[in-house]
């Protein structure tokens, strides 16, 4: 069966995105808005150790879009900023989510 | 004279010769023209074509008068091979097409197709896609049919589109002999399995072998009687071979006689309480499913939900069951469970009006808290996850019909007034939501070659006629921009069931029974190497049908599955994948259609996808199929531009040239 199993990209962010934001509590628009707008339908496991650079990224959150995602463009501006530079090329793998 | 009988009813004997071997036999002339007259008459009342279980109605004006007048006409005696009366009962039950792959053992069957071309036999090279073709065809028409094939090993072929009817709760009747004759069965002879009837039960509504060769035509009737009453679902019947060759005495019956209308009004008491809750309601939200598109109750939909102000939705279905274009359509829930749906945040009462609700996940597709009204003739299915304020089993037309005309007695213009404000706060959404969806053509990949997978879904929907019908097998490829609407407009025929290989027949099998509307078929290049047989049937059939496949060269759905059951895992370090990769060498499409007679193209950016399409349309124009290789990127975790593959390396074990 495959059943819109391409909902790409964003949450590869998304378990970290919880760790991190258990550990740093500092504003963030960016991750807010991936937090609230990608974890409707992801879990994270999938995406986790994605490493991507912006223009990527925001290919991934557009191809959301045809399966449903809903975004103003300064709400894909904002999470692909995000994800870009806490996800991007450079960025240290993720830790599988609840452990070191 | 019993064999002069039935060669004269099997149209194999002339007037003339039947007198004339009467004769021979010893009986007089008078006594001989005497059989000849009532002989006749029962000859004349088998070309009698009966109503069709979807359409009894319309069928029923097809009835000769002076058969319809007479009360045994729906009755008629038979001679002849077990085959010939297997062939009878199919057109007494509505049968046009029967969807077979070659059965030496069906002899007599196919000897009376010779004399009965209101029976027409569609050979299909492949039994899966054979019944699918089968399963669009009655899907798109409303109107029976039968799939054929040797016994259990053609049975096991088409099993996967069993499933399919099964799942989509499609009225299929299949039919498969078995290969052993009733008088040397259980000897493991040749294609034979003991409880052959017995292997397709748990996804048939109805499994039987018939005991004698005189009860071939019940056991038809009843397979029928069974797939077509409400909630519908496929039907197998078989029968010892010999039985077709057997010489019997039986009875032929219209399907007419045996149909039970089922047709059922809701309790009203619930409907008194459905209408209640709905109107005092802060935030209903209705969800549609494909009983409402199968008893045509779109329209009924509509009402209801203008009446309230009510958003509309849908979870996984079949067909698009509500227009997507109407103010109060707020989009297909995004996953697997209303809590992925963006709006209505918190809708305090759902009503599902014919939604069967696959469940994907623990969680329940309507969550826990709000009031649950489900409206379904499939009552089996019902109460089973979700908790249920509200049951109504009924025939979701009839059921609308009273609900509708509850919810009016109720209306005061105060709530008449609350109503109108909220269908002006949802249509505020949709139309926000339809500006937002539009900006899927905004990807920086929108121009790229190969083409993104959304492009390709764009361009075809910009394509499609107003009321083009979509046949979509294309697993990893989100539907969007079509705008569909069952009310005239642009239709869905949806993979369901999700065995795949279905996409190909099912879209030859919706092109025979809607000729006259453009069919397009969008199928990944994972579903359409599974079945495209049925490309050889549009060709020859000249079905012209348009087949895009979204050739990524890659199961695109189990990639990124296992990458979310393994996140981090040695296949995503090392990319090594043994199960999504299917390049090198990469499958063309366009070849393979034309070894089965379909002319096609291979596309690698968006210009040349719109001058395809263009000459795929000239193609259909003049009755011919087409089909379209579009060359698809890969997108998601882990994939390499050039993919590992498994290091088997015969040439390195060859010690001989051979």
């Amino acid at each position: 069966m495959i059943v819109r199993p391409g909902l790409l990209g964003l949450a590869a962010a998304l378990a970290l995105v919880a760790t991190a934001a258990a550990q740093q509590p500092a504003p963030n628009p960016g991750r807010d808005a991936v937090m609230s707008k990608c974890f409707q339908c992801h879990t994270d496991a999938m995406f986790r150790d994605q490493r991507q650079d912006r223009r990527a990224w925001e290919a991934t959150i557009y191809r959301m879009i045809g399966r449903g995602g809903l975004y103003t463009p300064d709400e894909i501006k904002l999470m692909a900023d995000y994800l870009a530079t806490d996800f991007g090329p450079d960025s240290k793998p993720a830790s599988p989510a609840g452990s070191k | 004279m019993r064999d002069l009988v039935a060669r004269y009813l099997n149209h194999a004997l002339s007037r003339r010769g039947f007198v004339r071997g009467l004769t021979k036999a010893g009986l007089t002339a008078t006594a001989a023209q005497s059989v000849l007259s009532s002989v006749s008459s029962v000859a004349g009342a088998q070309s009698a074509v009966p109503p069709t279980p979807g359409a009894p109605a319309r069928a029923a004006t097809t009835i000769p008068a002076a058969a319809a007048n007479a009360g045994s006409a729906a009755v008629k005696p038979f001679q002849g091979p077990g085959g010939a009366a297997f062939a009878e009962q199919l057109i007494a039950s509505g049968v046009k097409y029967v969807f077979g792959n070659s059965a030496s053992e069906d002899a007599q069957f196919y000897e009376a197709l010779v004399d009965r071309p209101q029976l027409k036999y569609i050979l299909t090279p492949h039994e899966g896609p054979g019944a699918a073709m089968a399963a669009g065809y009655i899907k798109a028409s409303g109107e029976p049919a039968i799939v054929m094939q040797a016994a259990v090993v053609g049975m096991a072929n088409a099993m996967g589109q069993i499933f399919n009817a099964f799942k989509e709760q499609t009225p299929l009747v299949v039919y498969s002999y078995r290969t052993d004759q009733s008088r040397r069965a259980g000897r493991d002879g040749f294609e034979e399995v003991p409880n052959q009837e017995q292997i397709v039960q748990p996804i048939t509504k109805y499994s039987w072998l018939a005991r004698r060769a005189d009860m071939i035509p019940e056991t038809v009737r009843r397979a029928f009687k069974a797939a077509w009453t409400p909630p519908h679902g496929p039907a197998y019947i078989s029968w010892h071979s010999d039985y077709n060759d057997e010489r019997v005495r039986t009875e032929i019956i219209a399907q007419d006689q045996f149909d039970p209308r089922m047709r059922v009004r809701p309790d009203p008491d619930e409907i008194e309480r459905a209408a209640k809750l709905l109107v005092e309601a802060k935030m209903p939200l209705l969800i549609v499913g494909d009983e409402v598109s199968k008893a045509k109750a779109v329209g009924k939909a509509m009402k209801l939900a203008e009446m309230l102000g009510m958003p509309v939705t849908q979870v996984r279905q079949l067909y698009a069951n509500f227009p997507e274009t109407h103010p109060l359509w707020v989009g297909n829930v995004p996953a697997g469970t209303l809590r992925s749906q963006p709006y209505p945040k918190n809708p305090d009462v759902i009503i599902n009006v014919g939604n069967k609700f696959q469940h994907n996940s623990p969680a329940p597709i309507v969550p826990r808290g709000p009031t649950f009204i489900d409206m379904r003739i499939d009552a089996a299915s019902m109460g089973n996850v979700m908790l249920t304020a509200v049951p109504l089993v009924a025939d979701v037309g009839l059921g609308l019909d009273d609900l509708i005309a509850a919810v009016g007695q109720l209306m005061t213009p105060t709530l008449k007034q609350k109503a109108a404000e909220r269908a002006e706060e949802v249509r505020k959404y949709a139309e926000n939501a339809k500006t937002l969806r539009a900006m899927v053509a905004n990807s920086p990949d929108w121009d790229q070659s190969p083409l993104i997978a959304d492009r390709v879904t764009w361009e075809i929907a910009h394509f499609a006629d107003p009321d083009a019908i979509i046949v979509n097998e294309a697993g990893s490829v989100a539907m969007h921009s079509f705008d569909f609407n069952p009310l005239g407009g642009r239709e869905l025929f949806y993979y369901y069931g999700a065995h795949l290989g279905s996409g190909v027949g099912t879209a030859a099998g919706v092109k025979l029974a809607r000729p006259n509307q453009q069919v397009i078929c969008m199928v990944g290049d994972g579903s359409f190497i599974f079945g495209p047989t049925a490309l050889w049937n549009m060709a020859r059939l000249e079905l012209p049908v348009i087949t895009v496949v979204y050739n990524n060269h890659a199961y695109s759905g189990p990639h990124s599955r296992v990458i979310s059951k393994a996140p981090g895992g040695r296949m995503v370090q090392t990319r090594q994948f043994v199960h999504d990769y299917l390049g090198n060498p990469d499958m063309n499409m366009a070849d393979i259609a034309r070894g089965f007679g379909v002319a096609g193209e291979v596309v690698q950016s968006p210009a040349q996808l719109r001058e395809a399409l263009g000459r795929a349309r000239q193609h259909t124009v003049e009755g011919k199929p087409y089909l379209l290789d579009v060359q698809v990127a890969r997108k998601g975790v882990a994939w390499s531009d050039k993919p590992w593959i498994p290091p088997i390396r015969v040439a390195e074990m060859r010690q001989r040239k051979v």
